[in-house]
């Protein structure tokens, strides 16, 4: 791990149709980049959600993973737990470790 | 703080539901942000006066209002019943006397804030940003709207001097920008989202497309637009809008009440016991429900309608040799219908991609279209090729000389003082055919032909096999025989997909294919011909237990929803052995287009005794404001087999999705159906809901007073809001509804458990079901009772028959 870079992994998981609003907030964070798995299926607060449909990607759900150095991501960490806070979604924070953190700055 | 600047315009502007530019019309649910909501808090009905007038015709009746109030409140089944004067009456007939006979609804009417000097300002700002003039492009446009107008406001003559030098040192960002307004008007913390909100609610056209566009386009986002509308409230020193409180309105207590009602079913005295009672019973209706169920009341006497019209179906075909698969599209059922007359044509309902979503780009084209469903992003690039190099490049010169010719004309337009030359040398040329396209629209057509002459169309294929590979070809074959339940194919299978032709119309892309994305259905009809006749998509399909005999050919065709005309599409394809079959079908067609036509015409205003030629010259007409009726009337869909439906005159006001659960052990393809199609359908007919419901706020007002910006939308006038929704013409006629505002009646034929399996699984089926968006009805199959889903689970409804098909 000593070779590694410490960073913080942010995972979103928002209906697919507030995902715009979850990504436009990781780029203006200035997250160099993220990963969007569309059609998550899963359990939670709100019944089941079946996951990926075949004609549908609006409303399903989205999980939107981010990874930035800890300056950046504590700004980001507040900004979606406000927008999380009385609608549908979560997120985990995790510290996480990369090998090229210049991909990430 | 720019970040949480940012989270706190989303979640103000969380409800708002992107809408897309006038190019690509999709229909939406204006509300659709509400929809984990109950329908009765989020939305809104006709007034009661309305209901009132549908009760004196019968279009409402008191069995209608009875169901209703009893769908609404199950425990008034069993809250017995009460004696006043010499009559016994249920506890669901006296809910049903009140909404009649005392008005305690006290529905407010919906009000659009009166508009301000900001909304003037930012409109024209907004609308030179995103459409830009070729010429005079806005400086610093490259960098955003707030750079933009930052870079133009100060000089800005309609704002006052102390405005403009208040505007000369802003931040550089829109985020900072709107920050720093927020906090020089006082606003802080908490309060920071209600304004915002509030600020957003101003001008809902704009805010809704600009959602659009930062997600599609990215050169404009709410917060920047925000930004610049606030930081003008503080620069002009206007007060913040403010929330407006809910007009309260007096409720009447269930005794006022009991007492308004009583004297009305009765002149002998009632006992104090007798109120009592009465009173209960009305409690459990508070007044707040009485819109909802009269809007129930008047869904269901329709729903009834339609369940009994499918107890008497035609015989089904036993060996049809065309089968035609055409678009869910209300206007879909009319041609349907009548091109089943004869016993040989076999039709099936599929959306009207036909399960290829894809962006298209034409031959030599510039741009290109997404035709898919808006649920969808486009993953897949299909254009066309062609084998006649020669002629590909001969074309090619020709559109190049045709384009410069335009483009040099159209530059000369904007160019100052160059329109007065040009009036001079092509002004006569252009009066003659202004002339021509005035009073005789049929020349329209004419010379277009004309015109294109130099570029005659040239036979070209789709390029199907670069956009997806085998096993993706040979996946959305199967699906589309899952969905639709194809278990049998006829020698020659027609996969017509429709658009609409109407000249002058700037809601034309209303009228075409709400499942390509508001474009024509052609590309798509092709691409899904192009897969079903791949001998190796076949192969794959054999393998998978679903044969296509070798003798069956798929061919693409265009339904034009305006001539009722169909055409074959890639004719240089068919092979020899099925020219027989489509000129059959062409000459079945014909008389079916006609039939249809003249139906069509009793409905389309001032068309009654028109001639078939001018019914259809509405198309060249552009001083037509119905060249047709579109989607008008959209009431109800059915998921099921043909056999439910068929020989029944649906009056072209219902989806019809064809489908049979034995194709479809697993339910994936129900699934799909009712995650996409069904959506869809919703959507289009939530947009017609509102659209006439109240045009000021969610429709667009009369067509005659539109002014288009670019193709991005209307406004109606000069300034003010980008108009959302439906025009007038296509929801009424002048004063009268031509459109029956009625959430959609949904009814499947399918197993039952299968059905609320999906529900459960999909929250988008379970806020439309559960919260009274849409209705549903299903049986397991032809010969069971139908059932109605509710919250509290499958409810028989043995009165509305068993089925009796085929008879």
């Amino acid at each position: 791990m000593d070779a590694l870079t410490k960073m913080i992994r942010i995972e979103i998981v928002i209906p697919g149709r507030d995902a715009p609003s979850v990504r436009e907030l990781i780029t203006a964070a200035g997250a160099t980049g993220y990963t969007a798995v569309s059609g998550v299926s899963g359990l939670g607060h709100h019944g089941p959600h079946s996951g990926a449909l075949l004609f549908n990607e609006y409303d399903t759900l989205t999980m939107l993973i981010t990874v930035l150095p800890p300056e950046k991501a504590l700004a980001l960490i507040g900004a979606v737990r406000q927008l999380l806070e009385d609608g549908p979604g979560v997120m985990f924070v995790a510290d996480t470790y990369v090998s090229r953190p210049e991909y990430f700055a | 703080m720019s970040l949480e600047i940012r989270a706190a315009v989303a979640r103000a502007t969380r409800t708002v539901i992107p809408s897309w530019p006038l190019s690509s019309f999709i229909a939406v649910n204006p509300l659709g942000g509400h929809e984990s909501e109950d329908f009765d808090r989020a939305a809104a009905t006709r007034p009661r006066d309305a209901f009132l007038a549908d009760y004196d015709t019968g279009r409402i009746t008191d069995p209608d209002l009875i169901a209703a109030v009893l769908q609404r409140v199950p425990e008034l089944a069993g809250a017995g019943n009460v004696v006043i004067g010499n009559r016994v009456w249920a506890a669901a007939e006296l809910v049903a006397a009140e909404l009649v006979h005392a008005d305690h609804q006290g529905m407010p009417p919906s009000s659009t804030p009166a508009p301000d000097l900001v909304d003037e300002l930012v409109s024209k700002w907004v609308a030179a940003y995103l459409d830009p003039h070729p010429l005079w492009e806005m400086p610093d446009r490259d960098q955003g709207l707030w750079a933009a107008w930052m870079a133009m406001a100060r000089y800005d003559p309609h704002l006052p001097k102390a405005a403009r030098r208040r505007l000369r040192d802003l931040p550089r960002t829109p985020d900072e920008g709107l920050a720093q307004a927020l906090d020089r008007l006082g606003v802080h913390g908490s309060e920071t989202e209600l304004v915002l909100r509030l600020e957003s609610h101003k001008l809902p056209g704009w805010v809704a497309h600009i959602k659009w566009r930062s997600d599609h386009v990215g050169d404009i986002d709410v917060t920047s637009y925000l930004a610049v509308r606030i930081t003008l409230r503080w620069a002009l020193g206007l007060p913040l809008p403010r929330s407006v409180a809910e007009p309260t309105t007096e409720r009447a207590t269930v005794w006022a009440r009991a007492a308004v009602l009583i004297p009305m079913l009765s002149e002998d005295p009632a006992s104090s016991d007798t109120h009592v009672r009465v009173a209960r019973i009305l409690g459990l209706h508070p007044p707040q429900l009485h819109a909802v169920t009269w809007q129930s009341a008047y869904e269901e006497h329709y729903r009834e309608q339609l369940v009994t019209a499918l107890r008497t179906t035609a015989p089904t075909t036993s060996n049809p040799s065309v089968q035609v698969v055409m678009c869910i599209d209300p206007r879909s059922e009319g041609m349907r219908r009548h091109l089943e007359d004869d016993p040989d044509i076999e039709t099936y309902g599929f959306a009207g991609f036909f399960g290829v979503p894809i962006r298209f780009t034409s031959y030599q084209a510039r741009g290109s279209i997404d035709a898919l469903p808006a649920l969808l992003a486009a993953h897949h690039s299909v254009t066309e090729t062609t084998n006649n190099v020669h002629h590909a490049r001969r074309r090619a010169s020709a559109l190049r000389v045709r384009d410069a010719f335009a483009a040099g004309l159209h530059a000369s337009e904007t160019v100052p003082a160059a329109p007065f030359a040009l009036a001079e040398t092509l002004g006569w040329f252009s009066g003659a055919t202004t002339l021509l396209r005035t009073f005789w629209p049929g020349s329209t057509p004419f010379i277009g032909r004309l015109l294109h002459q130099t570029t005659p169309a040239m036979a070209t294929e789709v390029t199907i096999d670069t956009a997806f590979t085998l096993d993706e070809r040979a996946g959305l074959a199967e699906t589309g025989i899952r969905m639709m339940g194809l278990d049998r194919q006829a020698p020659l299978i027609i996969l017509a997909g429709h658009g609409s032709t109407s000249t002058n119309n700037l809601y034309q892309s209303a009228l075409d294919c709400g499942a390509c994305g508001g474009n024509p259905g052609a590309a798509n009809a092709r691409a899904a011909a192009a897969i079903f006749n791949d001998p190796e998509v076949r192969r794959i399909l054999s393998s998978r237990g679903l044969p296509i005999p070798d003798t069956t050919f798929f061919v693409a065709a265009e339904h034009n929803t305006v001539s009722d005309r169909i055409d074959i599409l890639d004719s240089q394809l068919i092979p020899d052995s099925h020219t027989t079959s489509v000129t059959f079908f062409l000459e079945t067609q014909t008389t079916a287009a006609d039939r249809l036509v003249t139906e069509r015409a009793a409905q389309l205003p001032g068309a009654t005794r028109h001639s078939l030629t001018r019914l259809r010259q509405r198309a060249n007409d552009w001083a037509e404001v119905y060249p047709e009726l579109g989607l008008a009337g959209n009431a109800a869909m059915i998921i099921g087999p043909r056999e439910m439906t068929l020989g029944v005159n649906l009056q072209r006001r219902v989806f019809l999705h064809s489908y049979r659960p034995e194709c479809d052990l697993d339910g994936s393809a129900l699934e799909t159906i009712m995650t996409a199609p069904l959506v869809v359908a919703q959507w289009i007919n939530h947009q017609y809901y509102f659209s006439t419901v109240d045009q000021n706020c969610w429709g667009a007002g009369t067509k005659t007073i539109h002014n288009a910006i670019g193709t991005i939308g209307v406004l109606s006038g000069h300034t003010g809001d980008l108009r959302r929704g439906l025009p007038l013409q296509s929801v009424a006629i002048g004063n009268r509804d031509l459109h029956e505002p009625m959430r959609l009646s949904v009814l499947i034929q399918a197993p039952l458990d299968r059905i609320g399996t999906i529900i459960s699984r999909n929250q988008v089926l379970r806020h439309l079901f559960d919260n009274n968006w849409i209705t549903l009805t299903a049986r397991n199959d032809a010969d069971s009772t139908w059932y109605r889903y509710s919250t509290y689970g499958w409810i028989p409804e043995p009165h509305l028959d068993v089925t009796t098909q085929g008879d």
